[in-house]
């Protein structure tokens, strides 16, 4: 009976040659590996023929799933390979690392427990966890290496004959910790405890050839057993909590992420060639190098490659290594193909050095319910994940389309910001574009959804309802309605609705009211796209809208010229939405409202010329009538600052009115002309603010008919005598054309 | 070596490093080479061999560098230096050759008015008229010395240098041979010949590498000093050389001011203040450290020729805005901001702020 004690760096591709010679050598009947307990489960799936790393173990506690460990494994890490060896050998395998149930347990209670917090704000300040150098580093340094991961390298895994190289190990580590002043660290003891307790036990089941593979700092630690009393009054009495395991897609650059297995590492792309292709003299990967540049049209001839690999071998000759590593490819690269200029380097560190692999998992591992239902979906609605970030234009009149966005949407309302919608180029509202990019932190965020409900409409609705619960103030809902009407959720909405309509009532701010006024609308006018619930918005519409008509005309009084010009904006907009709304009531009362205020002596200048020109516009005022109000508003005894802000407001945007309606041009000629120089000197500014926004062509098409003098009779629109019945026979093609 | 020289070059100042250097070498040197690559990075890293001979450091900075320099003068290609005006360019490549091939002296200082001839080959006119085109008749260039007898040629400034004329080069580094048409021969390099030339990231537009050139380089950027302790360091080993150079007997710790010299410099050169609190406009000039160098060096020539002997704040002012208002309009304004928001403030700067307005 004898027990193998391998000490590795974790995610080192040295190692992993290592450990794979190593368990060819002594062909074991069990393995134990550092890693969670609870992990064991999914041990079988690593075989699977979909399993490719890299993928990460994922642990987490059921009922609060940001309690959550990964543990990442790539094609190179020695616990990867140790596992598959031993599920290809039929031999057990076995995670010898402290339970995640106390582990979990562990970091969670302090957080649960208010006696702690209130201690540490009476006064005893936390101590921040002590920085802890890498002990390796020690180690590196006495052998002159700067780096201690670029010492472990070229001492344990470029070099290929250590056959030895665990033995050595062992000793480097043993000496380390003896000699090494050390705080005591009690999670460490514990875990550790753990270790020898599962080596104690697949002893005592008389496994004869025990294999641990672990980390290296872990080795003295299993070499000396202390009593196994000693190791069961450490672990006696520890906290527990509930915990699942599952695996998740892990990728290349969450490699680097610092968790479970706690060491990070810079370079998995690197890692990884290493690990294929362990003989590249450079070659190779300065190759792929050359190939990245030349895919973003930097010109990188063969000859680049030659130089390059002669360059990095000369380096590794000057630093006597006996091959080039990352560092002297790294330098080669920026010597001879990037001109030193280290900006192109990133692309390479992006693309090629850390890599862009993104795992995948099979299907049918275990997943909780959500996260099994939003698979579902993706598969069904032949959606795609990806770590690439890539556009997907919907067509929503298109079932499929629909329900993809629907489903977006949802993903949207619960923070799982796998996709995001971008402004789309084309008009009308019934495309949408979105950029989609995966990213495993996603699947964390799905599992604090959880708790929402077992699939995506669900935990959305409910999700969303208990947001807007929270709300205190339109602005808010109002965003919040934003995302939930695309999102589909009938339920939500109502509820939202009804918040909405509380918070209304509680709104003096007029501007508040009109923004969320207008969304509603549009929403209603283009709802039947999206197939949206429609009496609720009908509903809603109503009463937002009585309150702006009601509040509206006080609100325009007393208000600063940067006010006044945002409101007169916001009206127009308003107008817009009922124009759309077409709803004859609705209509009258804002006419009504519009009225009010073109009439009123207080309203600000700006806005009463722009409501004139709605009135104009939807010809509820004639032409005269218009002139009149014109004139009178520009008329010689007004102060000239109201007459030049009612022409702001009534000829923003509107040039083709001055241009082409004779009447109102009539009027603004005779108004300029009869000004006393003063007061047209004065005006000037005023007037010059409202012109500047014109385009340049409108601008000489006014120059022009100035340059014409008395004004022409123009043209009219004829009623040509449109045969009503032949044009309505049209409508139904128009209709299925335009998708309504 | 007589007293009356100014300045000695590289291989005759350090003639002793290089010589225990090449004792205690025992890695294979290249053919035609003085010393090992690791013994030549040593010899610029500075370091003690194993008979306890110390080895001065010629270049302070990134080790990497280099490395990277050295070893790419051992492959066919050559080196290329780039950097800010006074980040050691031209020293570096001074000691590279001295220690590779014991001769700094193959030079080519690169301006818009180097000709083919500077680089090639030229013509002995008279011996021409006389006898025809014949090798006597040729004047040979340090690029054809160099390639001759297989050592490194340097060449300052080579974006300075037209670009037809720079792609003469391109023959001589890639086929390492160079053709003398009008006598139907050529001359070809023996090993241990290679080119270093420098290049001036400021004057990268005046007239840039043709990518065929580019090709032929592996370039290495110097970058300025990273530290503050670096660059102190290098002003003061520089310093300390100068005034055993000219004989200046200032003896006092000067170590302060050049503190306080660097400080003002990368201050000004980074746009904020070292305590990161202040943002700072930065100056038109570089503000390198050679310039920090010879500020210093003026102040003690002051100190000494016109002042009591110890170096002061008034000594420094003179060269201090010398160096950083470079630009009349510009610059002042710059400077006395800087004056204003930082040097002001200052506990125990005083002095230097007093001598500063009373120039400005």
């Amino acid at each position: 009976m004898s027990l193998h004690l391998l000490g590795i760096r974790h995610h080192g591709p040295g190692s992993s040659r290592h450990i794979l010679d190593a368990l060819e050598a002594t062909r074991p009947d069990i393995i134990l590996i550092e890693g969670p307990p609870e992990g064991e489960a999914m041990l079988p799936w690593v075989a699977h023929a979909d399993m490719k790393p890299p993928v990460a173990l994922l642990a987490y506690v059921p009922d609060n799933p940001q309690q959550a460990v990964f543990y990442p494994f790539a094609t190179f890490s020695p616990e990867w390979n140790a596992i598959q060896y031993a599920l290809e050998h039929k031999i057990p395998a076995r995670f010898i690392d402290m339970p995640l149930t106390h582990s979990l347990a562990q970091k969670e209670t302090p957080a649960a427990d208010p006696a702690t917090t209130i201690d540490s704000e009476a006064g005893q300040p936390a101590t921040p966890p002590a920085i802890k150098r890498n002990p390796i580093a020690y180690l590196a340094e006495i052998a002159g290496f700067d780096d201690a991961e670029e010492w472990w390298e070229h001492q344990f895994e470029i070099a290929h004959h250590a056959t030895d190289v665990f033995k050595a190990i062992e000793q480097a580590m043993g000496a380390l910790r003896d000699s090494l002043p050390q705080e005591r660290d009690d999670n460490e003891a514990r875990r550790e405890a753990f270790m020898r307790r599962a080596v104690r036990l697949a002893q005592k089941e008389m496994y004869a050839e025990i294999v641990v593979v672990c980390g290296a700092w872990h080795v003295p630690a299993l070499s000396n057993m202390p009593s196994q009393k000693e190791d069961d009054a450490l672990l006696k009495n520890l906290p527990k909590v509930k915990v699942e395991t599952t695996w998740i897609p892990w990728t290349n650059d969450r490699l680097s992420l610092a968790s479970g297995y706690g060491a990070g590492l810079e370079s998995p792309g690197w890692y990884s060639h290493a690990w294929q292709h362990p003989q590249d003299n450079g070659a190779l990967w300065l190759s792929h190098t050359a190939r990245v540049f030349r895919d973003h049209k930097i010109d990188i001839s063969a000859a680049h490659i030659i130089e390059s690999v002669r360059l990095a071998n000369a380096l590794a000759g000057l630093r006597i290594l006996p091959r080039p590593g990352l560092k002297e490819f790294t330098e080669a690269t920026l010597a001879v193909m990037c001109m030193g200029d280290p900006i192109f380097m990133r692309l390479i560190h992006r693309e090629l050095i850390v890599g862009k692999t993104l795992g995948q998992i099979p299907e049918g591992t275990p997943q909780v319910p959500l996260q099994k239902n939003l698979e579902q979906l993706i598969k069904k609605l032949r959606l795609k994940i990806s770590d690439q970030e890539k556009t997907l234009t919907l067509d929503l009149r298109e079932e499929n389309d629909l329900a993809r966005s629907i489903l977006l949407h949802r993903l949207v309302v619960l923070d799982i910001d796998w996709a995001s919608l971008q402004r789309s180029n084309s008009k009308g509202t019934f495309k949408e574009e979105w950029s989609l990019c995966w990213s495993p932190e996603l699947t964390i965020k799905l599992l604090e959804k959880a708790p929402w409900g077992t699939t995506i409409e669900e935990a959305a609705g409910n999700y969303l309802q208990h947001q807007a619960a929270g709300c205190t103030r339109l602005d808010e809902i109002t965003a919040l309605v934003h995302k939930t009407l695309p999102a589909d959720l009938r339920h939500a909405v109502q509820f939202t609705m009804k918040r909405m309509d509380e918070l209304a009532a509680g709104t003096t701010d007029i501007s508040v009211l009109m923004d969320a006024f207008i969304p509603l609308v549009q929403v209603s006018r283009y709802g039947n796209v999206r197939k949206t619930d429609l009496d609720t918005i009908a509903l809603i519409i109503t009463t937002v809208f009585y309150r702006i008509a009601a509040g509206l005309p006080p609100s325009c009084a007393g208000i600063n010229e940067d006010q006044a010009a945002a409101l007169a904006e916001q009206i127009k907009n308003v107008q817009q939405a009922i124009l759309l709304l077409d709803d004859e009531e609705l209509k009258n009362t804002w006419t009504g409202t519009i009225t009010k205020i073109t009439g009123s002596a207080q309203a600000a200048a700006v806005i009463q010329g722009c409501c004139c020109k709605i009135l104009y516009d939807t010809r509820v005022l004639g032409s005269e009538a218009t002139a009149l109000e014109f004139s009178k508003a520009l008329s010689v005894n007004n102060n000239p600052d109201f007459s030049a802000g009612w022409l702001e407001g009534f000829l923003k945007d509107a040039a083709t009115v001055l241009i082409l309606d004779d009447n109102i041009w009539h009027i603004v000629n005779t108004w300029l002309s009869d000004l006393a120089e003063a007061d047209f000197i004065r005006i000037i500014p005023l007037l010059r603010r409202t012109f500047s926004m014109y385009t340049q062509v409108e601008k000489r098409k006014i120059a022009q008919r100035v340059g014409q003098g008395q004004p022409q009779a123009r043209l009219a629109l004829q009623d040509t005598g449109i045969d009503q019945e032949r044009a309505n026979r049209v409508l139904p093609v128009l209709e299925k054309l335009l998708g309504l | 070596m007589s007293a009356t020289i100014l300045r000695h070059s590289a291989e005759q100042q350090f003639a002793q490093e290089i010589e225990e250097l090449q004792k205690q070498d025992k890695q294979t040197r290249p053919v035609n080479w003085l010393l090992s690559p690791q013994a030549v990075v040593t010899y610029l890293m500075g370091g003690t061999l194993d008979n306890g001979f110390a080895i001065s450091p010629k270049y302070i900075g990134n080790r990497r560098l280099m490395e990277i320099a050295v070893a790419t003068l051992t492959t066919d290609r050559a080196l290329l230096l780039y950097g800010l005006p006074g980040t050691a360019k031209s020293w570096v490549s001074e000691h590279i050759s001295a220690a590779i091939s014991g001769n700094s002296a193959l030079v080519i200082q690169g301006t818009a008015g180097t000709s083919e001839e500077a680089v090639r080959y030229g013509w002995n006119y008279a011996q021409l008229l006389a006898a025809g085109p014949s090798k006597e008749a040729i004047v040979e260039t340090p690029v054809m010395r160099g390639m001759q007898e297989g050592k490194i040629v340097r060449i300052e400034e080579l974006t300075r240098i037209g670009s037809d004329v720079q792609d003469t080069l391109i023959t001589i580094l890639s086929e390492k041979m160079l053709p003398i048409p009008e006598l139907n021969t050529q001359i070809q390099a023996i090993q241990g010949f290679n080119i270093i030339a420098t290049a001036n990231n400021r004057d990268k537009g005046v007239n840039d590498l043709s990518s065929a050139l580019k090709r032929r380089f592996n370039t290495v950027i110097l970058p300025v000093p990273a530290t503050m302790d670096e660059e102190v360091e290098i002003v003061q080993q520089r310093v300390a050389s100068f005034s055993k150079g000219i004989a200046l007997p200032i003896e006092k710790p000067i170590l302060e001011e050049i503190n306080r010299v660097v400080t003002i410099f990368r201050e000004l050169r980074n746009g904020v203040s070292a305590d990161g609190k202040t943002k700072l406009k930065s100056p038109s000039g570089t503000l390198s450290t050679a310039e920090a160098i010879s500020v210093m060096n003026s102040g003690l020539s002051l100190a000494y020729h016109f002042g009591d002997n110890s170096l002061k704040a008034d000594d420094l002012a003179s060269g201090l805005i010398g160096a950083v208002i470079k630009d009349p309009v510009q610059d002042k304004i710059v400077f006395q901001e800087y004056m204003e928001t930082v040097l002001k403030q200052r506990e125990g700067w005083k002095d230097i702020y007093r001598a500063c307005r009373d120039i400005v």
